[in-house]
């Protein structure tokens, strides 16, 4: 947590130092996810986001000739809901946002690689339910794709696939007398503008 | 296609990834749970086993509140108690100003019986009584609404533990009127004949779960 709060402050500094070589971007795109959490109190009941519009932004500088090293912030908002036998009932909106530090590369050509680590943040508009004793805070690990033709002099058009993992839980789950965590798989597909190197 | 040297790393990001996805969460155990249902005698050696809880599709249940010895706020609260109780949204309420808009009528006075019989008319709790009534037509499984809960102070209003045994019971009555229909065995629960703890406990919240989570066989009219 220390380290991400560091990079945060210590990235905008770093990046109008080396203004020239600085990596931004911003992407518009819609994330997919894997059940929240599972129960069975008579039925299996199951706890599903539904697909979510997200909005990326991230910044990079490089360290190394091929290498940078960034921040990738993702906001994403969706209803959520609980499935029990053939029964779909709306539980409220939920927000995430995520910060992953991370590293990318190229591949080949235009297309490169990105992974890194970081936090998952659950925002529900309403703290009731599995979120009665508010969101919840989760380490995520990640990487995924960018492909990124020219599109103007000063600009490339992104493509991005991501996918990322964590183990969802909120206290009252735990308070609850659930034990564990479930694991949580997403994927998301994003278009938007980065910035253009030479 | 030459892969950079940098590619290895999603490889070993994936391989982390695969192993820390295999557990999943684990469900509490409700083993907990009373005997919520009521249980009536039909006949000489034949009895029926009453359950109900209020249909998804009838949420917010509308509750009218009578403005007399602090009964909204009590009434707020046992709300809120009883809603906290789930984790899937089973269970919501708003409180309305006319009681002919109301799913669940909350007065002071006696219970007046109406329809079946509720066998959870008193509380023992020295300071006051309560019950809660059902109109359920014979031979009918159509509850009647609204659900009447009554709370009476046996004491002056005023006088020591009176509040506090109103709060309890009213917390206690609307268990009833959401559908725990019989009372729990253990003192240390909320749906105990004779109440004397304001909270829900452990066994009260996996009844109620089993109670929202199980085909009842009572309905309750259309509005």
């Amino acid at each position: 947590m220390r380290l991400i709060f560091a990079v945060l402050i210590a990235l905008p500094a770093a990046a109008s130092a080396g203004h020239a070589q600085t990596d931004y971007y911003a992407r518009v795109g819609v994330t997919g996810s894997s059940k929240l959490a599972r129960d069975r109190v008579i039925q299996e009941i199951e706890v599903h986001s539904s697909l979510a519009p997200t909005l990326v932004l991230g910044v990079a500088l490089p360290f190394a000739p091929t290498y940078r090293a960034g921040l990738e912030a993702a906001l994403t908002t969706s209803g959520y809901h609980v499935q029990e036998l053939d029964t779909d009932s709306d539980l409220g909106t939920l927000r995430t946002v995520s910060l992953v530090l991370g590293l990318d590369g190229p591949i080949a050509g235009r297309l490169g690689w990105r992974g890194g680590v970081g936090l998952l943040g659950y925002w529900p508009t309403e703290e009731e339910g599995i979120f009665l004793r508010g969101g919840s805070t989760r380490f995520l690990i990640g990487g995924g794709i960018d492909f990124r033709p020219a599109l103007m002099r000063q600009w490339d058009l992104m493509m991005s696939l991501r996918y990322d993992f964590h183990r969802f839980t909120t206290e009252e789950l735990t308070a609850r007398g659930f034990t564990g965590s479930q694991g949580v798989h997403r994927i998301s597909a994003s278009i938007g503008l980065a910035r253009a190197h030479p | 296609m030459k892969l950079r040297p940098g590619v290895p790393i999603i490889s070993i990001l994936t391989a982390g990834l695969v192993g820390l996805s295999c557990a999943e969460i684990a469900s509490p155990n409700r083993s907990e749970a009373y005997e919520w249902r009521l249980i009536t005698a039909t006949g000489p050696g034949t009895t029926d086993t009453l359950s109900f809880h209020w249909p998804r599709s009838r949420l917010p249940v509308r509750v009218y509140t009578e403005d007399s010895l602090n009964l909204p706020a009590h009434v707020e609260h046992g709300l809120q108690t009883w809603e906290a109780a789930f984790l899937y949204g089973e269970f919501a309420a708003e409180v309305v100003a006319d009681s002919n808009l109301a799913d669940i009528v909350v007065r002071v006075g006696s219970p007046i019986k109406v329809g079946f019989a509720t066998s959870f008319e008193r509380v023992a709790a020295p300071e006051c009584e309560g019950g809660t009534g059902f109109d359920l037509p014979a031979g009918s499984s159509v509850i009647q609404a609204p659900v009447r809960v009554f709370v009476n102070p046996r004491f002056d209003p005023s006088s020591p533990g009176v509040d506090e045994c109103l709060s309890l019971t009213v917390t206690h009555e609307l268990g009833h009127a959401i559908g725990i229909f019989a009372h729990a065995p253990d003192p240390g629960d909320i749906m105990f004949s004779d109440p004397v703890v304001s909270e829900l406990s452990v066994s009260d919240r996996a009844t109620v779960e089993r109670a929202y989570h199980l085909e009842p066989n009572l309905t309750v009219a259309p509005r």
